[in-house]
């Protein structure tokens, strides 16, 4: 018995050596907490999380103004809130991360607003889009989009195209309800009338009677609103099935032509028209270098609304590490965020100094076979940097 | 399941005190040994609670159910309203919750417990389905799936406030477990809470001596809601939101998983179920979370594939180094 | 008019796809008291087999269909044989998270080998078009369900009723011990049933595929789906199954033509209401 307890005791002495080495080691870099979903049904948005976030560290050498970086992954499973905020408390008390980074759902961001303002960490959220969110904590910075920043351009196209009645018809959860409150707002604006508001329930599996009810709408156009990977494939599949595109009635969107299920579509997709603020197709030597350095960091991983969140995300996490030394000072790493402009990706990007939210050019893309025989979405017009209207107006 | 056995010798009160302490002993060691896993031993407490409500409906009463999640959200959304626009004083918050679990435990049960087996664990799965729906379409009081926010908590007693280190909640949440754990032991060593046993090992000879079935069932439904909703409550204070997540078939489904590895009828394993599952999910959720899956699945597959009664006795005779004494590891004390 | 129209071709198409779906539960569970949540995975399983001969092999789409079928029939006899027969005695609520743990088994299992991606099965061209019915057009491959789905129905009532497995099936079911004094093979019976509700499954998994995506997720998501409609229609009644699979596919569509908003709240009322109404099954199953 003594000679187990004394092995026991010898193997828990080295091992607590050599942690100490390590966070000793460790002691200098700056840590990033990330919290996104790495497992179940969004699991894919993780990968693309750390894909784009390594690479931008990658592509600056490995250490960003100097500091190596260390980021720490932690797994949100899906939409829950209290485990969101355990996960950041830990984080943030137990690990003391210097900043914050990811959420992909709504109410994950909402729960960590208190904690982030009461340590005073700046958070910088790579994906999730309601306009609110930045509201609810001076620490927040958003390097995605919103619906409103991405839905009111397309509005108002559809306008200038001379289209005058239009069908929404949209994921009924927040930001499909974001996207339909715009859509109306920003169209009626424009002399258009919105025929009729549909809502579809978010485990919809069979979106037949949707694509029915917008052929029986009378609509020139249907506005659609999709949460992005098996229900996009459904629905795309149901318009085409239910000969909406035959019938000669508009798709007009926003992220479901996004790249990481575009070519699941097959030709189906060609000519479906969005109006999104990233395309993997953009022309530009900024895009190519990122969608070169994310193919050297994970081959799997996809040039996405995703994957740049995070990439650009990490940028402005790079100016902050610049302006406060590698020094813990969320006021002033907030402070210098609010000032950035640089070239994205997506293209010239700058974060406005009243929402911290991302101001960017927002394009209108059709769906075409590019070089190669894969599917891309081709920018066709520029609507010019748009800033996030939902915040605007309220 | 193997039926509960009761033995009738009266526990001695050091015995039947022991359960707090080794209770309170490990929240002491928390709080003061390691004080960043406060979070998740806040969790933890507050999960408890809820599969120990949980443990009075399948263990006790011998109701297989998955939709218990709906007692649970009804008071976390009962509680968020209620420090909305009326109070954020969390003991009154608390109350709210129970009371809403109760009713709502109370009226479903007037229509649930008219069935059993399958049909009833159907009817289960199907009431919390449409108060999530119901909870998702009301977004004006719920917030929807943004989740319910934008309420603030006042301080505990008035003197402790909830802060970011997560000490007052701690404490809060673990005093709330003990007092339920006592109130709940209490309760099913009562006669009460025999009758319930009585009815789980034998419905029709109970109907036969006179006692009130489905009443009986009803009120144990009504009281298991109560400690649900607090559980609710609890949550939705810790965490100033409350999230559609709540109500979901997920949260009933890992409950009772938590229950059944702790252990039914017993209240005690139900608190071990819920510690040991909910730590497993962490440590593997932060090591390699594609693959905590395969974790959960394995450990389901052998719990069941291996009797826990043969586990518990080999698992004794290594550490004690000695067979066990008290002879057959079947028997469950109930009190 | 048009509307009733859609509703009526879109319920009956969609609780087609609920019923091929959930056939094979009903089978292992109502005919072999065998509360088996593993249900889905073996869908899963039959849908990732097929879309991988198909897809990536070069098979033709009823080849490898059928390959699919008799493989996915094979994995559920050896579990049965290797393991799930031991739990037949057992409480309903350990057969519950024993398949639960299988499932969340499979799932790993499907992410580990393929990815987090949905599986595409690619269609033959005569299933990718549509077929008009004059009122208005049909997807072609709702049409194979529809009538896969009738298929399976009478081909199943045609088994139970008068063929010799259905004899040695029904008696198995209703007293194992008097079956097996008699004669019968009752450890075969079990095997077969239990293959068969595996390939049924499998079945429904590939011709859900249009619908109901494969990806590894699968066995949890359309868990509540698939069981709610075997509950409604009755355990072991495949002529249950196949009424409930209608009704709740139709209330679900009617919901979603009229009232959207609501989500699936109409789905669970029904549900709920059936079940009180007739606690036994829709078409009063063998109790």
């Amino acid at each position: 018995m003594s000679i187990q307890l004394r092995r026991a005791a010898r193997a828990l002495a080295t091992f607590a050596a050599t942690a100490l080495a390590v966070s000793f080691a460790n002691a200098q870099a700056v840590k990033v907490g990330v919290i996104g979903p790495f497992s179940g049904p969004f699991a894919h948005y993780g990968t693309l999380f750390k894909a784009g976030a390594e690479a931008y560290v990658a592509s600056q050498g490995g250490k960003l103004a100097g500091q190596s970086i260390e980021f720490i992954w932690r797994d949100e499973g899906g939409p829950n809130p209290a485990n969101t905020k355990t996960l950041a408390q830990e984080l943030i008390v137990n690990d003391k991360v210097d900043y914050l980074a990811g959420f992909v759902f709504t109410p994950n961001a909402f729960a960590v607003a208190p904690l982030i303002q009461e340590s005073k960490t700046p958070t910088v959220i790579f994906n999730a889009a309601t306009s609110d969110i930045t509201t609810k904590s001076e620490y927040y910075v958003r390097t995605s989009y919103t619906l409103w920043q991405v839905t009111v351009p397309i509005a108002q196209h559809a306008a200038t195209k001379g289209i005058r009645k239009v069908v929404t018809a949209v994921t009924d959860y927040a930001p499909g309800v974001d996207a339909e409150t715009a859509f109306k707002a920003e169209f009626s604006k424009q002399g258009g009338q919105v025929v009729e508001s549909i809502r579809m329930p978010i485990k919809t599996t069979d979106f037949a009677p949707f694509a029915q009810r917008i052929k029986a709408s009378g609509a020139q156009a249907a506005y659609v609103f999709l949460p992005g990977g098996p229900p996009n494939l459904g629905f795309i599949k149901a318009y085409n099935e239910n000969g909406l595109k035959a019938a000669g009635v508009e798709f007009l969107g926003t992220a479901e032509t996004d790249e990481f299920d575009l070519q699941k579509f097959g030709d189906a997709a060609i000519g479906l028209q969005t109006a999104f603020h990233y395309s993997a197709a953009h022309d530009s030597d900024a895009n190519r270098n990122f969608v070169d350095a994310l193919a050297k960091q994970n081959k799997e991983a996809v040039a996405n609304y995703a994957s740049v969140g995070a990439w650009d995300g990490m940028a402005v996490i790079h100016k902050m590490i610049e302006a406060t030394a590698g020094k813990r000072d969320g006021a002033k790493a907030i402070a210098a965020a609010k000032m950035l402009a640089w070239e994205s990706p997506r293209g010239p990007v700058k974060i406005d100094s009243a929402t911290r939210h991302i101001v960017q050019n927002v394009y209108l893309r059709t769906v075409e076979k590019g070089p190669g025989g894969m599917l891309i979405n081709k920018e066709v017009q520029n609507f010019g940097p748009q800033p996030d209207h939902g915040l605007v107006k309220n | 399941m193997h039926a509960t056995v009761l033995t009738f010798d009266a526990p001695t009160r050091s015995r039947a005190l022991l359960p707090y302490a080794v209770l309170l002993g490990l929240g002491a060691a928390v709080y003061w040994l390691f004080p960043g896993q406060l979070p998740l031993a806040t969790r933890i407490a507050i999960m408890a609670i809820f599969v120990m409500s949980l443990d009075l409906v399948v263990g006790y009463a011998g109701l297989a159910t998955l939709g218990h999640s709906a007692l649970y959200g009804v008071g976390a959304y009962a509680t968020g309203i209620f420090a909305s626009h009326i109070s954020g004083d969390p003991l009154l918050g608390l109350a709210v919750g129970a009371l809403a679990g109760a009713a709502i435990a109370g009226l479903s049960g007037l229509f649930l417990l008219r069935y059993d087996g399958l049909t009833f664990l159907m009817l289960t799965i199907a009431v919390s389905q449409i108060l999530q729906n119901l909870a998702s379409k009301l977004r004006d009081w719920t917030g929807g799936d943004d989740g319910l926010t934008g309420f603030t908590i006042k301080p505990v007693l008035g003197l402790a406030s909830f802060d970011m280190f997560g000490r007052t909640a701690f404490v809060y949440c673990g005093v709330v477990l003990l007092v339920s754990l006592f109130v709940m032991r209490r309760l099913m060593a009562s006669p009460f809470g025999l009758a319930c046993v009585g009815i789980h090992q034998n419905r029709r000879r109970m109907d036969a001596i006179g006692a009130n079935v489905r009443g009986q069932l009803l009120r144990l439904y009504a009281i298991a809601g109560a400690f649900a909703g607090i559980a609710g409550a609890l949550s939705a204070q810790v965490n100033q939101i409350v999230g559609l997540d709540s109500l979901g078939f997920e949260l009933s489904a890992e409950a009772l998983v938590m229950l059944v590895l702790g252990g039914t009828g017993t209240l005690l394993g139900a608190i071990a179920g819920s510690a040991v599952f909910m730590t497993i999910h962490h440590v593997a959720s932060a090591l390699n979370p594609y693959h905590w899956l395969f974790i959960i699945g394995g450990l389901l597959v052998l719990v069941v594939l291996v009797p826990r009664q043969r586990l518990l006795a080999q698992v004794k005779r290594r550490v004690a180094g000695f067979p066990n004494v008290r002879g057959a590891s079947a028997s469950k004390q109930v009190a | 008019m048009q509307q009733l129209a859609n509703i009526f071709i879109d319920g009956v198409s969609y609780g087609m796809v609920l019923f091929v779906i959930a056939v094979g539960l009903s089978v292992t569970m109502g005919l072999m008291r065998f509360v088996n949540l593993a249900h889905g995975a073996f869908a899963m399983t039959g849908g990732y087999i097929a879309a991988w001969l198909v897809r990536d092999h070069g098979f033709g789409y009823a080849s490898g269909v059928l390959v699919a079928l008799l493989a996915t029939a094979a994995l559920g006899a050896l579990l049965e044989l290797v393991v799930l027969r031991r739990l037949y005695r057992r409480s309903e609520l350990e057969q519950v998270l024993f398949t639960i743990g299988l499932s969340f088994l499979f799932v790993a299992t499907a992410n580990l080998l393929a990815g987090p991606q949905v599986q595409l099965l690619p269609l033959p061209p005569a299933l990718s078009g549509s077929v008009d019915l004059g009122v208005r057009t049909l997807p072609a491959h709702r049409m194979l369900v529809l009538g896969c789905g009738i298929a399976v129905l009478l081909l199943s009532i045609h088994v139970m009723a008068r063929s010799r497995f259905g004899v040695w099936l029904r008696a198995t079911v209703d007293n194992t011990s008097a079956a097996s004094a008699l004669g019968i093979p009752v450890q075969l019976v079990y095997v077969l049933t239990f293959a068969a509700g595996a390939a049924l499954a499998a079945l429904g998994g590939i011709l859900g595929a249009e619908l109901m995506p494969l990806e590894p997720y699968y066995p949890i998501k359309y868990l509540v789906l698939v069981l709610v409609v075997v509950a409604v229609g009755g355990l072991g009644s495949i002529p249950g199954s196949f009424a409930a699979a209608l009704v709740l596919g139709t209330v679900e569509t009617t919901s979603k033509y009229l009232a959207s908003e609501y989500g699936s709240l109409f789905f669970f009322a029904a549900v709920a209401l059936l079940l009180a109404w007739r606690p036994q099954g829709l078409l009063r199953a063998r109790g």
